[in-house]
């Protein structure tokens, strides 16, 4: 045991030189300069064309073979005869007709067995059981049978993307579904709704933000499953034959077998292009006018 | 005024007094059976993993009915036995299980360089306010980017071969990883932060003991789409060049078996592939997440 301190007194004093509180600046003018840079816009474009500039003096000066990395200049310039020489729009518009067709479709199926799963416990089970098993399978490796069931053509990238499609959104939607609160459910049969109108009044709404979740991750599996299989199956799969010109993927596997690397650069550039637009502009759109609006996601 | 009255008045249906009743032989409230026995039949049919081992059986067997019984051409779909018989030969007399671990060397070396980028550039961006710009660029420009297009690129950079493979796996986990983690880093609460600062935490600290159990929910979930993205890659990728690089993969055993037009094998292939995935997804992932997120009370 510690003895407790002595007490200390201390001689007391009085100040009388303290000024007068005194509020320094409370809003400061920004410089030109901070007002600038406090622009998110600002930054990031600033960041956009130091990168541009670094890769093209990179490329300039270090005498790196064009095979190995094509300058800046030459890529963009490689974009813009892809678009208005090589059809590189139409191949574009090929890709994202396709992949338009299997994610609709595959949301469609998707929303058919989901439902199914919520009417019955055997379905659910069958569901989880399903997506447990096929959602982490690659679709991508089905591309092999899906050639040997559907032949070479539009029918097995299709069924590829279906593939890619399905699981993750009937997984995402079925977690939604199961996590909707005991209370909404109760309302919901409080309202006499029952069968289709339970699921499309309560639970869909409800689960929204699950089943958007799994519709971007369905996107974006479909997406890269399109251009795998584009890539890895290239001509064969593509059709190449005079007139048609292939998809996204067949623009990019063309072209680096004929070592025009600058035009591979200008493929991916297009690829990355479409992804933006579908993922921040297409699903911000809807998730501004759902989710958001419904004040269920800030 | 008095017309509306009169008007209300009219509508107003005739009076009807019911004659007065008493009911006197209420019987005793009864109250039903409260915890029926089960038979044994339906306790059996409760148990989760018995009634998914069921479908299971019954899809195979359909599966098995199916081609045995309509005769139905062995190269367009083998029997369920002739794929699982051929996938026990590949195991046990054959290399699938090489090819296998040769897959999963390049999978585990991809995945952990490309999470330990992203831990590098999320440090960066908490950081820096420049850094955090750059990872939103990035991310927003890489991030849509299937990692299976730098493929063509890879391969002419790093020539045929693992490190190729390698830097497109970085390519797919990296940026899924970094988004989502730095989402989950923007969104830990004003709270948590100034709890956080008055301990005196700051810089490296700062981020493993506050940001990082904070965000962890969002973490995981980049980590496994990071997983999933980066899974598909390997295998899409296999698919392509595990020819040139000699041993080749998972992937291109698929491939192989499929220009062979061995079927059973692209399905002994596939069982493998479900497989992995499977445990991976949720046996490692739900594990990480039971004695974390799920144990401290953050996701259900």
């Amino acid at each position: 045991m510690t003895s407790a301190p002595a007490i200390q007194l201390r001689p007391e004093f009085e100040a009388d030189e303290i000024g007068k509180a005194a509020t320094g600046d409370v809003a400061r003018k920004l410089t030109l300069w901070e007002r600038i840079t406090d622009m998110n816009s600002v930054r990031k474009l600033t960041i956009l064309v130091i990168v541009l500039a670094v890769w093209e003096l990179y490329a300039r000066w270090s005498e790196v073979s064009e095979l190995i990395l094509p300058k800046f200049s030459k890529t963009a310039e490689a974009l813009l005869d892809g678009v208005f020489n090589e059809q590189l729009l139409i191949m574009v518009w090929n890709s994202l007709t396709v992949l338009v067709a299997g994610y609709f479709i595959g949301l469609l199926i998707a929303t058919l067995l989901t439902t199914a799963a919520t009417m019955t416990r055997f379905g659910s089970d069958i569901l989880s059981t399903l997506t447990a098993m096929l959602n982490p399978l690659p679709a991508i490796a089905l591309l092999p049978l899906a050639l040997l069931w559907f032949g070479l053509g539009a029918d097995a990238i299709i069924f590829t993307l279906l593939h890619s499609v399905i699981w993750p959104v009937a997984l995402n939607a079925h977690v939604g579904f199961m996590s909707v609160s005991e209370t909404q459910r109760m309302v919901g049969r409080n309202y006499g709704l029952r069968g289709l109108f339970y699921v499309g009044k309560l639970l869909i709404p409800a689960a929204f933000p699950q089943i958007l979740m799994g519709m971007k991750i369905g996107w974006s599996y479909a997406w890269r499953t399109l251009i795998a299989a584009e890539l890895v199956f290239g001509g064969s799969i593509s059709d190449t034959s005079e007139g048609a010109s292939g998809g996204l993927g067949w623009f990019i596997f063309a072209n680096q077998m004929d070592l025009r690397i600058a035009h591979v650069f200008a493929g991916l550039f297009a690829v990355i292009l479409v992804g933006v637009l579908v993922e921040n502009i297409v699903f911000n759109k809807i998730e501004n006018r759902t989710i958001r609006r419904w004040g269920m996601q800030s | 005024m008095s017309t509306n009255v009169t008007k209300r008045d009219a509508e107003l249906p005739d009076l009807v007094i019911r004659r007065e009743f008493e009911v006197s032989d209420l019987e005793q409230a009864q109250t039903g059976e409260v915890a029926i026995k089960l038979s044994w039949m339906e306790r059996i049919w409760n148990v989760d993993a018995v009634r998914k081992l069921v479908i299971l059986l019954s899809l195979v067997a359909v599966w098995q009915v199916y081609t045995v019984g309509f005769d139905v051409e062995p190269l367009m779909l083998p029997s369920f036995s002739d794929s699982f018989v051929t996938l026990y030969n590949a195991l046990f007399h054959g290399d699938l299980i090489y090819k296998i671990w040769f897959s999963i060397k390049v999978l585990i070396v991809g995945y952990s360089a490309g999470l330990f980028l992203a831990a590098v550039l999320i440090l960066w961006a908490t950081a820096s306010r420049f850094g955090s710009d750059f990872i939103a660029m990035a991310t927003a420009m890489f991030n849509p980017l299937p990692a299976i297009a730098l493929l063509p690129l890879a391969m002419l950079w790093f020539g045929l071969g693992t490190a190729s493979l390698v830097f497109v796996l970085i390519h797919s986990v990296l940026w899924a990883v970094a988004l989502s983690t730095h989402s989950g880093f923007e969104g830990v609460s004003q709270t948590l932060r100034m709890i956080g600062r008055n301990y005196g935490l700051h810089g490296f600290g700062y981020v493993w003991k506050i940001l990082v159990p904070a965000a962890l929910p969002s973490i995981l979930a980049g980590m496994k789409i990071g997983w999933a993205f980066a899974w598909r890659t390997l295998i899409g990728a296999e698919l392509v060049f595990g020819a040139s690089s000699g041993s080749g993969g998972l992937g291109w055993y698929i491939f192989e078996s499929s220009q062979n037009i061995e079927t059973d094998g692209v399905f002994a292939g596939l069982f493998m592939v479900i497989l992995i995935g499977f445990v991976v997804e949720n046996v490692v992932f739900r594990n990480v997440e039971t004695r974390t997120v799920i144990r401290w009370g953050m996701q259900r």
